[in-house]
């Protein structure tokens, strides 16, 4: 695989965002891969933000290690990542601006005097990010067509002056003096979409028929929020609600009322959100609920990511009910699990928790596969029309657990929903017939029937279990979610130095098939991969199957892994097995 | 048309509770407006008056403690053409789900919220309210209540409900017409219907009631937003000698769902699914 790793670094404001996705545009339609990911803090101006922009032939699935190419717009990005660029590589930096001492010998340093040839072109100096995207174009070996095209289409909505000045201004950047091809990496001709994970899942859910979302804002979640709310005008509805209360309460009412409802939130929103979370366990509305994890407990590192809320949502809210819990491994594959979320939470009846984290969510990633004909629409068990003249059994007890639905509006099937415990017809058993015999065993069979769809839900899905890839191999990492990326990036550099890695990972994680989860784990050397201190996964995977995994690599730092930091880790484990 | 929107279910209620009257009032606004029963939903919330849901035989959803606003929202917000009615406590409505009550009102949305207030938590048998009046003893104010009650009809007003009213258990015929006009109101309506609680409030009791509500006549002009905020505020200034009943403020104003760039178009439940087509074409845009 040949690669080039870019980092931006500045401050907040520096437009390194805007500049970011741009050349991630650019080098996916080029025909490369490309992996994204933004670094930030929680302020709004200054402070210290990179941009890190990944570039290859293969697929990839992190953001990388080691730097290539660092674009230093302020003497903080020296200070702070000079430290992170590889032997050899590159830094680009505005001599005007900044200074630079105590480079590692063999890197070269190519001064441009970003803002004053901004400022030349423009007046503008925010378009300096151009002028040093052109420069690194040229080093990564990509046309600058591309980019010209790219420009347009991204500033010309705004005004053509604009679009103009920053074609001129990648030019600049692009022709400058000692700015030279470095890098190869070989192009193909495939179309790749540039999604972010909070986008991907937003597209999913709404390719599903997803038409309302509610959100109180909360990083990580609000990218889904603001892709919801741009896109009212394709005929969903977003709400943003005083509380997360309201959101997933407002989610609830508007499923009862018949369309795909969702809300998102992270891990304190979620806690809000707990109550209601068994309001539509109790009544059996389909609801989806995104929680998007990051660094805690309480505030924590709003900006940071982290998996620690998995034990959390798999058994939020009081008493048992049926739940699916899922956390998508890519970009990729958050639009296929949004997409079948809102079908397995319908023919269920009961919610569906995909779990994302801040890496997941904000991640950009370049995409090849979006199988938007294959998404299928499956309501469940939803009654149309009255069958008799008796009152609608809502709740009937059946022999897989899911009753028959109606819609309100639709004549002759009213009935109650009710948090108290009720009967088939969802009348209340909670009041003067609590205790009394024959309420007893009413209740008792009302909840093995809501409990009867988790076996429902393993006979019929082939989901409940982990992926095994590399099944040939020596050692195994166990991942769920977002730590999959790495640790399978971490699987090539592993198998570079001869070392065969396998990995076995998780998107669905509850319910858990533990007799076929059980056949994949059994017998092979386990190395847990997670972003938590206690190993949640691994818990998981214990109480489920009794395997214990004692061999881990914890993260809990806030920062994402690198393929590198998982492989050493993991070497040293191996070595010493 | 239905002769009656009743259930056969036995409401939960102690006798003379005041919620049988709140009952019979909005039976008789649904007997009035003759709405098809499978077109309504009732939102319930949790305490006595919010098992109110299962004595109608229309669509519902008894829902949890303080969240009938956020659940009714979600049921409009997904299908217009249903009649939302809101019911609860005023331990459901203002004080567990005071913020939800703030925020629906600004919202306008096209929901009527019966709110029966006995000024005391009656299902958890006698705490104070947010409505129980300073000094009063209850099981949770054994040396008397030193808060001050919030007024939910000041409140409403000035948080932008565009239909506020009171009512008064003890006549359900009145309180019929309130609740009925509500109905008919686009807007978000409110109904505070005083409704004693005969077991735990000893204090605010039908001849409480009898002895200090008035009706509003036809020179009042509920319309004057000045006017009713003074008016919302006389059972302050009489310390609870005089309170007013009828519609004390209503004001015409575009409702959430008219003015929703999507629901605009219709109710939400009628726009059809995204085709494979358009999907394609909004990926496109990130290639
Ligand atoms: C989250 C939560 N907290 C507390 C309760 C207990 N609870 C049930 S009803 C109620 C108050 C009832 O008072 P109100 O809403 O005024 O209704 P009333 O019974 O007087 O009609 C409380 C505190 C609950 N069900 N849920
Ligand atoms: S306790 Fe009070 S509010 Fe509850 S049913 Fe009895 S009288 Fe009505």
């Amino acid at each position: 695989m040949s690669e080039v790793v870019i980092r931006v670094a500045g401050a907040n404001g520096d437009g390194i965002e805007s500049s970011g996705m741009l050349l991630l545009k650019i080098a996916a339609r080029s025909g490369r891969y490309v992996f994204g990911y933004r670094s930030y803090q929680s302020v709004i101006k200054g402070g210290h933000v990179w941009y890190q922009i990944r570039i290859a032939d293969e697929k990839l699935y992190s953001h990388g290690s080691d730097i290539d190419i660092l674009v230093a717009l302020n003497q903080d990005a020296i200070t702070y990542q000079l430290k992170h660029v590889k032997e050899g590589g590159i830094v680009i930096y505005d001599p005007s601006r900044t200074t630079i001492s105590g480079a590692p010998q063999g890197t070269k340093l190519i001064g441009i005097p970003l803002l004053d040839i901004a400022t030349k072109v423009s007046g503008d100096p925010i378009m300096r990010n151009t002028v040093a995207l052109g420069a690194v174009l040229r080093l990564a070996g990509i046309d600058i067509a591309v980019a010209d095209e790219l420009i347009n289409e991204t500033f010309s909505k705004k005004s053509q002056q604009i679009a103009d000045q920053n074609i001129k201004a990648a030019a600049e950047g692009y022709n400058f003096a000692g700015v030279e091809r470095t890098f190869n990496i070989k192009n193909d001709s495939r179309r790749r979409y540039v999604l972010d994970g909070n986008t991907a899942l937003s597209v999913g859910a709404y390719a599903a028929g997803c038409k309302f979302y509610a959100a109180y804002p909360m990083t990580p979640a609000s990218g889904i929020l603001h892709w919801f709310a741009s896109h009212e005008n394709l005929g969903v509805v977003f709400k943003q609600t005083e509380d997360e209360i309201t959101a997933i309460n407002a989610t609830i009412g508007a499923a009862s009322a018949g369309v795909r409802a969702m809300c998102g939130t992270s891990g304190g929103g979620f806690s809000l959100m707990v109550e209601g979370l068994g309001l539509a366990g109790m009544i059996e509305v389909p609801i989806v609920v995104v929680e998007a994890e990051r660094t805690g407990p309480s505030t924590g590192l709003p900006t940071k990511t982290e998996q620690a809320d998995l034990l959390f949502v798999n058994h939020a809210a009081q008493g048992e009910f049926p739940r699916i819990v899922v956390a998508p491994r890519s970009a990729e594959e958050s639009f296929k699990i949004a997409s079948e979320a809102f079908n397995l939470a319908e023919m269920y009846q009961c919610p569906v928790i995909i779990l994302s984290d801040l890496y997941m969510a904000e991640h950009i990633e370049g995409v090849e596969e979006i199988d938007a004909d294959g998404v299928k629409v499956e309501r469940g068990r939803v009654q149309a029309e009255a069958t008799n003249d008796g009152r609608f059994d809502r709740y009937k007890i059946t022999d897989d657990g899911i009753s028959p639905r109606s819609i309100p509006g639709t004549p002759g099937l009213e009935f109650v929903a009710a948090s108290d415990e009720h009967n088939e017809y969802g009348d209340l058993i909670s009041d003067v017939f609590a205790g009394i015999d024959e309420y007893v065993e009413k209740r008792k069979r009302m909840h093995e029937k809501r409990m009867r769809k988790i076996d429902t839900m393993l006979k019929n899905e082939d989901l409940f279990k982990p992926e095994l890839e590399g099944g040939q191999a020596d050692y195994f990492f166990v991942t769920f979610g977002s730590a999959t990326m790495p640790a399978k990036e971490a699987v090539k550099l592993l198998s570079n130095e001869g070392l065969r890695f396998g990995i076995i990972s998780f998107s669905y994680l509850l319910p858990i098939d533990a007799e076929k989860t059980l056949k994949i784990l059994n017998g092979k050397k386990l190395i847990d991969v997670e972003y938590n201190f206690t190993g949640q996964l691994a818990q998981h995977i214990k109480s489920a199957t009794g395997i214990n995994i004692e061999k881990r690599i914890l993260k809990y730092d806030g920062e994402a892994f690198t393929p590198k930091e998982i492989a050493e880790q993991a070497k040293l484990i191996a070595n010493g097995w | 048309m239905a002769t009656s929107y009743a259930s056969d279910i036995k409401p939960i209620w102690c006798p003379g509770c005041g919620d049988y009257g709140v009952h019979a009032a909005l039976n008789k606004a649904l007997i009035d407006l003759g709405i098809d029963k499978s077109k309504i939903m009732i939102v319930g919330g949790i305490g006595c008056s919010s098992a109110m849901p299962h004595t109608f035989s229309t669509y519902a959803i008894h829902g949890i403690h303080g969240r009938v606003l956020p659940i009714a929202m979600g049921v409009k917000l997904a299908n217009d053409e249903l009649t939302v009615i809101g019911v609860g406590g005023d331990g459901d409505g203002y004080g567990i789900g005071g913020n939800h009550f703030v925020h629906t009102a600004r919202r306008n949305l096209d929901i009527t919220y019966i709110v029966m207030d006995n000024q005391i938590y009656g299902l958890t048998t006698g705490q104070a309210s947010p409505t129980t009046l300073i000094g009063t003893k209850t099981k949770s104010t054994p040396f008397g209540d030193i808060e001050e009650p919030i007024n939910p009809i000041s409140v409403a007003i000035s948080a932008g409900a565009t239909y506020v009213a009171r009512g008064f258990s003890g006549d359900p015929m009145h309180l019929a017409e309130l609740i009925k006009n509500g109905i008919l109101h686009k807007g978000f309506a409110v109904i505070d219907a005083l409704s004693p609680c005969v077991t735990f409030n000893a204090l605010n009791t039908y001849d409480w009631f009898r002895q200090r509500v008035y009706k509003l006549d036809a020179s009042y002009k509920a319309e004057d937003k000045a006017n009713a905020l003074q008016k919302a505020i006389e059972t302050e200034t009489t310390n609870w000698q005089k309170i007013p009943l009828g519609l004390i403020y209503k004001e015409n104003r575009p409702t959430y769902n008219e003015l929703d760039i999507t629901l605009k178009q219709g109710s939400l439940i009628k726009q059809p699914l995204p085709t494979k087509d358009q999907v394609r074409s909004l990926l496109d845009g990130y290639a």
